[in-house]
């Protein structure tokens, strides 16, 4: 099975390429079934490979290459073809993270099938899915780094598509232009990481680049500067702060994207490269230390923004940000195993509550939560599922987010104290929105009649993934923490900081401290916010309204980066008058002047000189030929043996005279 | 052991063109068009023999008391049977010639490519005579074939003075050079001999014997009147079979045999190419009959192909053996066109082979005039078909060897060239047509015509595979 593990990110891209050329637009069109049949082709062998990496004591990493092209390079002054290998690298994070990206696109693609029915053009939108599923799974198994960064980009690239997926409107045109080209930016850093990356080892190759960190060959400020580069790559790709503008507008796409963007595909792209690329941060202890600080601001700050937010999925959208705050702060803090086991729970709870979020808004046709309320009697299942992913994602025990956030701030207060206190802060306010979230969509008096009224549950097609996650929602956390599996499974590769484990004990209770805070949590969302107009909420909200615009206006980062295109733009629009008006008129126009000043030079040559010389040359051509045919009449036989014969004797006497 | 064995290609042609004449006395004259066929047959045959002694050199190549057969002779051998069966497809659709003397006619053309055979192997000058001799006496009666045209029997009587003068000078030659040399082999002469006056006197004479047939200037009087006599198959073979044997002679003999350097003769030879080349274009200005411009044309060509056996080297010989191959393929599509073009031009128009018979043709038959066209540019040596490819090799040998000026002047003469070839392509294009009448295209003659245009397109484009081949045939014995 592991041999042919490649399968699995080139069969959705066969998929997506089927369906793109293969079909014809159609609503009815039967493109999904090919989808979703590829994906769960996909999703069984992934378990497969899970199964074998997790049934063998040691977790394996299986690697396969095969040499893709030679690349010329030149390391002091001789030249060397360096191959470039394409092949595939699987190890315990690798198998996980499959496990979880094909899944989520199988359940994701099953909901759209209800959510996007009758779409004029769903052939492109599964061709679409397939192949943003395909991207993420070539950068999930790929061995090399290079190849890593193309799939990267091709996740770019395929957000950029599905977010803008209807764009004939324009806030998704925009939504996915801000998307593709603030990630863009972050990936600035991670090209130059990895230029710097091959320049310092000459190769891209994941378990080479491992050996030459363990021999030391890339340490000190080198590996800085990469594992930053790199950092901000991931930090735009994984929405963290301050690149995480981009993540509330893409709510402008389809929800079922929303979901998979936020689970499986795009935003885990970042911290799975961090993961990935963990030797490096090990290298450097700065990195670390700076993935956590973004980390930590990212969760808090994002945080802050969701207990403000009206709109149901920019809610979720900032949770998200803030939950991948937390992974990005455990792997800074040294707690490989939590960040990336958040990641999973996460995927499962998160792309439920988006699944929940839009079957609500296919139900009501809106995203603004103060139009709904009290939907929990016309759509009991996805009430019931949303309760219970909200539970998971707020920490409370047996549910899996608790299991995950337990093990986060436990690696976090092994690290600091400080950081351990403002993240649990956070995790504080995580119980609180999403409690939020539940009593303004779906508890208390509906708040418009008439969209209640024609409020009904979803189709099986969108309900049934959504039990199936919310059952891995209550029971993932229990089953991977089982028994140190997870740990078993994600070892910390390279020396752990094994002193610092041992510095500093987690006290038991403070554990439970925050369970209880939580809860308390839970309970103040439910009180502030009961009732049909929640007054409560409200009254808070007129006496801190400067904070709460201040969080409206998420802290001025967008103004802040709005200002900088504004800046960007005011200056290419100053180029570009430099350009027309100095160097197109100075130099631009007055060469030209100059040549057409040569042009009718040398056209005055040209016609007075040079045309007279060729006509001259065929006039001597024609007196020249009409010369040698006056020489010899035509048809006298005598005068050609003439002819020939004072040749001959011209000639003998030439040679002879010599 | 005389090696006789070894000429075994050209003895069976000979036999074939005999029974060619035997079989004129059981065959009707209304199927006359049979003998045509036995023709070209007969012509395969010869090819595929001479194919076999390519096949295997140890066996069927060497050298005899009077031949040599080596890959050079056997190229020269391929391409004049290649040009008699192009030349045997054109007759078949030449309405003019007589149906009673299939048989003669067939016969006297198939003899003529014997004799054109023995001349390419020859490496004795009694061989090579006798040779001649049995080409020209061939070619004298082929020429005046349409014995009802006067233009016929006059050209045929000019060719046959003429003919007969250079054999007396040709024989005077060998006579001297007997005298002095006290032999008539080519192979293994004193180094002594070459400042001996009398013997330079003797290659003198013997060159000129050998320039009547390759029709280089001052032995070049006789074309005109004898190609726009002969009937229009008969002109395109001897515009080409002929011509090139006679290079392949006299590159033997002035490369191989007698370098010309050796003799301190390589400025004479320049001297007659430059000549040949300007007397043939500056003269083919003033034509208004196809035939007649496209027999000075010929000259002109021979002038070009003359220049690599002045340049004397490696690039030369494979130059001649280039520019040979695709002059074939281009005059015959020239020739193959003119005859079609007349035996359909508009009756009591005056000349037929006149250049107004060409007017409109684009608008009659657009791919005929096309494939006239392209015939054209390869002769004036237009890239990028395969005349470019030929002139472009000859005038490097030329540059290579120093002969500088004489590259210059062949430019010179290429760009003269080009005025008068496209005098046929302006009245084809940008003359109003007297009809719209399309001409037609017999099955034989359209055949022709595609092996010619393939060949001047193909390896204008891509030259590659005739150079290889070339290359590989440039190896001479002894």
């Amino acid at each position: 099975m592991l041999e042919h593990v490649y399968l699995i990110a080139l069969i959705p891209l066969a998929a997506s390429l089927v369906i793109l050329f293969g079909f014809k637009e159609n609503p009815r069109s039967r493109a999904p079934y090919l989808g979703i049949a590829a994906m769960l082709w996909c999703f069984l062998q992934s378990c497969a490979v899970f199964h074998r990496v997790a049934a063998s004591a040691l977790p394996l990493s299986y690697e396969a290459n095969m040499e893709w092209f030679r690349l010329p390079v030149q390391i002091a002054g001789k030249a060397f073809a360096l191959p470039l290998q394409l092949g595939v690298l699987i190890d315990g994070p690798a198998a996980l993270m499959l496990c979880v990206v094909t899944l989520v696109s199988l359940m994701v693609q099953i909901y759209s099938l209800g959510y996007m029915h009758g779409d004029p053009r769903l052939r492109r939108y599964y061709a679409f899915l397939s192949f943003f599923t395909a991207s993420m799974l070539g950068l999930v198994v790929s061995s090399d780094l290079l190849v890593t960064f193309m799939c990267w980009e091709l996740v770019g690239v395929s957000s950029y598509l599905l977010i803008g997926f209807w764009f004939e409107k324009p806030g998704p045109a925009y939504a996915s232009k801000k998307a593709f080209i603030t990630t863009k930016l972050g990936d600035c850093g991670l090209y130059v990481a990895l230029l710097l990356l091959f320049t310092k080892t000459g190769t891209f190759q994941i378990s080479a680049l491992r050996e030459s960190v363990a021999h030391g060959y890339l340490a000190g400020a080198a590996a800085t500067a990469v594992a930053l580069g790199m950092l901000l790559g991931c930090i735009g790709k994984s929405a963290q702060w301050p690149l995480f503008i981009w993540l509330p507008d893409a709510m402008e796409g389809p929800t079922p994207v929303s979901a998979l963007i936020h689970a499986a595909t795009m935003v885990a792209a970042g911290i799975y490269l961090v993961a990935r690329t963990y030797f490096i941060y090990l290298a450097s202890p700065v990195a670390l230390e700076t993935a956590a600080w973004i980390g930590l601001i990212t969760a808090f700050l994002a945080a802050t923004m969701a207990i403000v937010a009206y709109d149901i999925k920019r809610v979720l959208a900032f949770s998200t940000i803030s939950q991948l705050g937390f992974m990005m702060c455990a792997l800074g803090a040294g707690g490989y195993a939590a960040g990336l086991f958040h990641l999973t729970t996460h995927a499962f709870f998160k792309s439920l509550l988006f699944l929940g979020a839009g079957s609500v808004i296919h139900a009501v046709h809106t995203n603004d939560m103060r139009r709904m309320g009290g939907l929990s009697k016309k759509m009991p299942i996805t009430f019931v599922t949303m309760v219970l992913a909200t539970l998971a994602i707020a920490g409370v025990p047996p549910f899996a987010g608790y299991f995950s956030k337990e093990l986060i701030l436990k690696a976090v207060y092994q690290h600091s104290p400080a950081m351990f206190f403002l993240l649990a802060a956070a995790a504080l306010l995580t119980a609180f929105y999403m409690t939020r979230l539940i009593m303004l969509t779906f508890l208390g008096a509906p708040r418009e009649e008439e969209l209640h009224q024609h409020a009904h549950e979803s189709p099986a097609s969108m309900t049934g993934p959504m039990m199936l996650l919310a059952s891995l929602a209550v029971v993932s956390g229990m089953a991977l923490a089982h028994a140190g599996f997870i740990e078993r499974l994600l070892p910390l590769s390279a020396a752990a900081p094994a002193e610092e484990l041992a510095a500093r004990e987690f006290p038991e209770w403070l554990g439970a401290g925050v369970s209880v805070l939580g809860a308390l949590s839970i309970v103040l969302g439910f009180l502030l916010y009961r009732g049909p107009a929640f007054e409560t909420a409200k009254a808070l909200k007129r006496r801190f309204s400067g904070l709460f615009e201040l969080l409206e206006n998420r802290y001025g980062f967008d103004a802040f980066f709005l200002r900088l295109v504004e800046a960007a733009d005011a200056l290419s629009r100053f180029c570009f008058w430099f350009d027309s008006q100095v160097v197109d008129r100075v130099f631009v126009d007055g060469w030209g002047l100059l040549t057409l000043i040569w042009a009718e030079a040398a056209q005055l040559v040209d016609s007075r000189l040079i045309d007279r010389t060729v006509d001259g040359f065929g006039l001597l051509s024609l007196d020249l030929g009409g010369g040698l045919r006056a020489l010899v009449r035509d048809g006298q036989v005598q005068e050609y043996l003439m002819y020939v014969a004072i040749v001959v004797s011209l000639f003998a006497a030439l040679l002879l005279m010599r | 052991m005389s090696g006789l064995h070894l000429l075994f290609p050209e003895v069976a042609l000979s036999v074939m063109a005999l029974g060619v004449m035997l079989a004129d006395l059981f065959i009707a004259a209304r199927h006359g068009r049979v003998l045509y066929h036995l023709g070209w047959i007969a012509s395969i045959v010869a090819l595929l023999l001479v194919g076999v002694t390519i096949s295997d050199p140890a066996r069927y190549q060497g050298v005899g008391t009077l031949w040599s057969v080596d890959p050079m002779s056997q190229f020269f051998k391929m391409l004049v049977l290649l040009t008699t069966v192009l030349c045997l497809l054109l007759g078949l659709e030449y309405e003019d010639l007589p149906p009673a003397h299939a048989g003669a006619f067939n016969a006297l053309l198939l003899l003529s490519t014997a004799g054109l055979m023995f001349l390419v192997s020859a490496v004795d000058l009694l061989e090579a005579f006798v040779a001649l001799e049995l080409v020209s006496l061939s070619s004298f009666i082929l020429v005046g074939f349409e014995r009802s045209r006067s233009k016929s029997n006059e050209g045929a009587i000019k060719y046959f003075l003429f003919g007969a003068f250079s054999s007396a000078i040709m024989a005077f030659g060998i006579s001297l050079f007997y005298g002095v040399a006290g032999t008539t082999r080519l192979i293994g002469l004193s180094r002594s001999l070459a400042s001996n006056p009398v013997f330079l006197l003797a290659v003198l004479l013997i060159l000129l014997g050998f320039a009547f047939k390759a029709s280089i200037a001052p032995m070049h009087f006789w074309v005109p009147d004898a190609y726009e006599g002969a009937p229009t198959p008969v002109t395109a073979y001897l515009s080409i079979a002929p011509k090139i044997a006679a290079m392949a002679v006299l590159l033997r003999v002035f490369t191989i045999l007698l370098p010309a350097s050796a003799l301190r003769l390589t400025g004479l030879l320049a001297l007659l190419a430059a000549l040949t080349m300007t007397i043939g274009n500056f003269t083919a200005f003033f034509q208004d009959n196809v035939k007649r411009l496209l027999a000075y044309s010929s000259i002109a060509q021979a002038g070009y192909i003359m220049i690599g056996i002045v340049a004397g080297n490696t690039l030369g010989l494979e130059g001649v053996m280039l520019y040979s191959f695709i002059y074939v393929a281009m005059n015959i599509g020239a020739f193959a066109v003119a005859q079609l073009v007349a035996s359909q031009a508009p009756e009591g128009a005056g000349d037929r082979y006149g250049l107004s018979s060409f007017d409109g043709l684009a608008q009659r038959s657009f791919g005929l005039a096309l494939a006239m066209a392209f015939f054209l540019l390869s002769l004036s040596g237009i890239p990028p078909l395969a005349g470019f490819i030929g002139k472009f090799y000859i005038f490097s040998a030329a540059v290579q060897s120093g002969h500088y000026w004489l590259a210059a002047c062949a430019v010179v003469n290429s760009v003269v060239s080009v005025y008068y070839y496209m005098k046929i392509a302006y009245h084809m294009f940008f003359m109003p047509a007297p009809d719209q009448v399309p001409l037609r295209l017999g099955p034989y003659l359209c055949g022709g015509l595609a092996v010619a245009i393939a060949g001047v397109v193909i390896f204008g484009v891509y030259p590659e595979p005739l150079v290889a081949s070339v290359q590989a045939s440039a190896q001479y014995l002894p």
